[in-house]
């Protein structure tokens, strides 16, 4: 199961990167929405954790170009701006989750687990 | 003016993300008005905030607690502030600006936020500082975070 990690922070991508790789994911990142549009068509990931503030091109507007690429794309959201409008911004983008920093690892997987077994 | 409501959500976002994120309990300072443009720490991590409210948020630490947080946040050692240890103490201040969103967003402030940046060394000036600010010092176990909230409301009158 692939999973394409994008967040402009290296930490954050390194921390998730571990515990994705450790439950047996394999992990290809990206550090903006510009970098994760182009590696979704390389890379063909079965999920995308997306970050929504980031340089060159925001999380939402990803979601929203991932959509028109591949409508069946299962993207989880995870930033720290827990704002409902933003949650309701993401979902309506075509966000299947959404995980509000500082995650709890068993949430994150959980999430991820979820999407990958029933989409 | 700076609203006392736009300042409480970031002591209550920071208790929520320093237990959360690095397992520490916190102790509010005492609070201080500064007009100050020049970061007065050796780590500053800087966040933009738009939308209702405008300015920024800085947070302030030594290297010392910096890399302490550093290695917390990363279960590992850090014994030199390297571009990781960056990373990880920027994302400290991404999340307790994240946190805080969500409190001012309670209070009727819906807020954009930019990536954080981070600036080392003392006396750098800010020049996007242009309000009196509010700095509320967080004590922990590993040293003193100053949280300097720079808001203003963004709302432009008719």
């Amino acid at each position: 199961m692939r999973v394409l990690v994008v967040d402009d922070a290296a930490f954050v991508r390194a921390k998730i990167g571990r515990l994705l790789s450790a439950n047996g994911y394999v992990i290809e990142e990206a550090e903006n929405g510009a970098e994760a549009v182009s590696k979704f068509q390389s890379y063909r990931p079965d999920i995308v954790l997306m970050d929504i503030t980031m340089p060159v091109m925001d999380g939402i507007a990803a979601v929203r170009e991932l959509r028109r690429l591949d409508p069946g794309v299962k993207v989880v959201v995870c930033t720290a701006l827990g704002q409902r409008a933003m949650v309701l911004e993401a979902i309506r983008a075509g966000a299947r989750d959404f995980i509000v920093k500082p995650f709890d690892n068993e949430r994150l997987l959980a999430a991820i687990e979820r999407l990958a077994n029933h989409g | 003016m700076l609203k006392a409501s736009f300042v409480n959500p970031f002591v209550k976002a920071a208790t929520e993300v320093l237990q959360a994120e690095c397992r520490l309990t916190m102790r509010r300072g005492q609070l201080r008005m500064t007009t100050s443009k020049a970061t007065s720490n050796d780590v500053t991590v800087i966040v933009g905030v738009a939308g209702d409210l405008q300015g920024i948020v800085l947070y302030g630490m030594s290297e010392r607690t910096a890399k302490a947080l550093a290695a917390i946040m990363s279960d590992t050692q850090v014994p030199i502030f390297d571009s990781m240890a960056e990373s990880a103490v920027a994302e400290l201040g991404n999340m307790i600006t994240g946190c805080a969103a969500s409190g001012l967003e309670a209070e009727g402030h819906l807020c954009q936020l930019t990536p954080p940046t981070l600036v080392s060394g003392r006396g750098v000036m800010i020049s996007t500082i242009n309000i009196q600010h509010l700095v509320i010092p967080v004590e922990t176990d590993h040293g003193t975070l100053e949280i300097n909230v720079a808001l203003r409301n963004g709302t432009v009158p008719a």
